[in-house]
């Protein structure tokens, strides 16, 4: 491993036990230097765990950690040389925003002079010149966010972990800090792995994300090839937003088509061979589907519901299941209408009714 | 009528009478008797005039009495010695046992419960368990220091000058310790877990993380746990009945119960007044450092 320089963390069938719960399940994961990794899942997908034994702060059952190519499962927290960002920012509340950013090198020893300067240059540059002399208490989220993030720069660690940093901000200043982050992580060249439940977050933030669910890990890629290639159900629903429609459909006699289950035998073209007869699941992501107002496309649903943001609007169908789809601007249609959808052949997503994995192209 | 009964209901009404009544509580029950004791320490009271309210004014002559009695110095040293000592051992011991139960190995709490036992017992009660402990000739500690070779031959703990002081200083840090460990607990579990993680992540070792953590962040834990403990040591009486009775010769008496002795033993109430006078300022000194130290709670 240690060969493998350009690897800056790498963990190798790390499984994690508390007691009989088996909360990671032989987790294989590389991250390279320089990149920004965002771990994704719902609740209670292991993700936080996942991270936390990055960082020491649990310890993992099996497998393999290597943080620049050192092998570190029994290595204290302190001697890993990871920072680490909380979602409550952790910050020291009897300490000023300037003890509090210059905590680690005072344990380090750095003399004062020179934590002092190096706290005012981190300072500078995420806008906390000001607020040296403040306590945690006295500042606003989006400041305690930001002590939070310096006091993990200061250090000039091998990775940054950052644990939901953001859900306790505004959604305005999340999608402000997003940015901000990203921006920090590329000037600093730093590498950074991301916990997020939000998968706006992780496609957005993100060169590489790794979705989660039960302990595994479902897919991990680039992130807009979880969007076009979803290896499963799960991943195809969870990346996206809004979600991926999923219809119960069986594969037409002609091997080219799908029939769908939304009431009376509609069918969907294909652009690649398919195998008659099992069960399937056709997803559908509502950008793609398209109203067609010659009244010619293959779908035709009665509109239940119409909710307009104005910059594009969610038309939600009659049919069981319901189809959402999502047209720009105003809506051309009312609820009660009734509508045809069309969507090109390669934007339909086949998976196997019964394991959800996505089916690419079966012949025979 | 009605008018003041709606206000009682939904009103400012409500608020000032949950106000007046603790108010008029306190004034009656401790306010008076305090002030009443501080005039007595102002006058000459003898079992003639103690029924009546006006009786002569003498200034500060109790306290010049009281200050040129041989027995006085002696007696405050001892309180002070008996003060800090109880005090230091019951905060070190309990900031151990929290500290130790604060790691929640299995059954942790319900160990912790078991210790407030001994806050329970009656104070005389636990006098005459010590009294049994610390007995000289067939006392368990005096056994147990001998098996262990720490000393050669008995202590008479109790009736011995040098030690019999201690003997109730040991008795009173066994009372006040699951007291502090309790509160002192209270303070610990009241701290973030993830403010250790991230001192663990800066790079700081478990003393490290003593010292600049757990200790600042107790800070009004500590205050308020001292202060509580001067108080409830400066109240401690039983264990001085029990035990010692402040002998041999006063080499265990304190201010409490010298205070006592000599307002219902000798009857010399101008005097008892005058020694609760100046016990009254040090508790004063205690109750402001309480305040104080509650009053600046950090908490994120």
């Amino acid at each position: 491993m240690s060969n493998q320089t350009d690897l800056q963390i790498a963990l190798t069938a790390v499984n994690k036990h508390y007691g009989a719960y088996h909360a990671l399940k032989n987790i294989d994961l590389r991250i390279a230097k320089g990149s920004f990794v965002a771990l994704v899942g719902p609740s209670g997908c292991g993700k936080s765990t996942l991270l936390r034994s990055m960082a020491g702060l649990e310890s993992i059952t099996s497998g393999d950690l290597f943080i620049a190519g050192e092998r570190m499962n029994n290595v204290p927290p302190r001697k890993r040389d990871l920072a680490m960002v909380f979602q409550s920012y952790a910050l020291y509340p009897h300490m000023t925003v300037e003890e509090n950013l210059t905590y680690s090198l005072r344990i380090r020893g750095v003399k004062k002079a020179e934590a002092k300067k190096a706290a005012e240059d981190v300072a500078a540059t995420t806008g906390l010149s000001g607020l040296m002399g403040r306590y945690p208490r006295e500042l606003s989220g989006g400041q305690r966010q930001r002590v939070a993030m310096s006091r993990a720069i200061i250090r000039h660690p091998k990775a940054f972990l950052f644990d939901e940093p953001l859900s306790n901000l505004d959604a305005a200043l999340r999608v402000h800090m997003r940015k901000e982050i990203r921006a920090l992580h590329d000037r600093l060249g730093a590498t950074s792995v991301y916990v997020t439940h939000d998968q706006i977050e992780a496609m957005t933030m993100a060169d590489h994300v790794v979705v989660m669910r039960q302990g595994i890990i479902e897919q991990q890629g680039a992130p807009l090839d979880l969007y076009d290639r979803p290896v499963n159900r799960f991943v195809a629903g969870f990346i996206g937003s809004p979600a991926m429609n999923f219809v119960p459909a069986v594969a037409g006699d002609d091997g080219r088509s799908l029939l769908l289950d939304l009431g009376d035998g509609q069918r969907l073209a294909l652009d690649r061979p398919i195998a008659a007869g099992r069960p399937l699941i056709a997803g559908l992501r509502p950008e793609h589907l398209v109203i067609d107002p010659t009244g010619a496309g293959p779908i035709r649903l009665r509109v239940a519901a119409v909710e307009s943001t104005g910059s594009s609007s969610y038309i939600t169908t009659a049919s069981k299941p319901e189809i959402v789809l999502v047209t720009n601007g105003r809506s051309p249609v009312a609820p009660g209408d009734m509508i045809t959808i069309g969507i090109a052949p390669q934007h339909v997503h086949v998976f196997d009714a019964e394991t959800e994995a996505r089916i690419e192209m079966l012949t025979g | 009528m009605k008018r003041i009964f709606s206000s009682l209901a939904d009103g400012k009404g409500f608020d000032i009478a949950l106000i007046v009544f603790p108010f008029a509580f306190l004034f009656v029950m401790a306010g008076l008797p305090l002030v009443y004791n501080v005039i007595m320490s102002f006058q000459e009271v003898d079992m003639f005039s103690l029924g009546s309210f006006a009786r002569p004014f003498v200034g500060f002559k109790n306290y010049v009495t009281l200050f040129s009695q041989p027995e006085t110095w002696p007696i405050l040293k001892n309180t002070a010695i008996f003060v800090c000592a109880s005090i230091a051992g019951q905060f070190v011991v309990g900031f151990g046992l929290a500290l130790f139960f604060w790691t929640n190995f299995p059954g942790a709490s319900w160990l912790r419960g078991l210790f407030l036992v001994s806050w329970v017992m009656p104070g005389l009660v636990v006098g005459a368990i010590w009294n049994w402990i610390l007995s000289g000739d067939f006392g368990v500690l005096n056994y147990l220091l001998n098996t262990l070779g720490i000393i050669d031959g008995n202590i008479f703990w109790r009736s011995d000058p040098a030690y019999a002081l201690w003997a109730v200083i040991i008795a009173n840090i066994w009372l006040g310790t699951s007291f502090n460990m309790i509160l002192l607990s209270v303070g610990l579990s009241a701290i973030p877990k993830d403010l250790f993680e991230a001192a663990e992540l800066d790079g700081a070792n478990a003393i490290q993380r003593f010292t600049t953590i757990t200790l600042p962040m107790m800070r009004s834990t500590i205050g308020a746990v001292i202060s509580l403990g001067l108080i409830f040591t400066l109240q401690q009486f039983d264990l001085f009945a029990a035990i010692t009775s402040g002998g041999p010769n006063n080499a265990s008496n304190v201010t409490q119960y010298w205070a006592w002795e000599l307002s219902f033993r000798q009857y010399d109430f101008a005097q008892g007044a005058t020694i609760s006078v100046v016990m009254i300022v040090f508790v004063m000194i205690a109750s402001i450092v309480y305040v104080r130290s509650t009053r600046h709670e950090v908490r994120g």
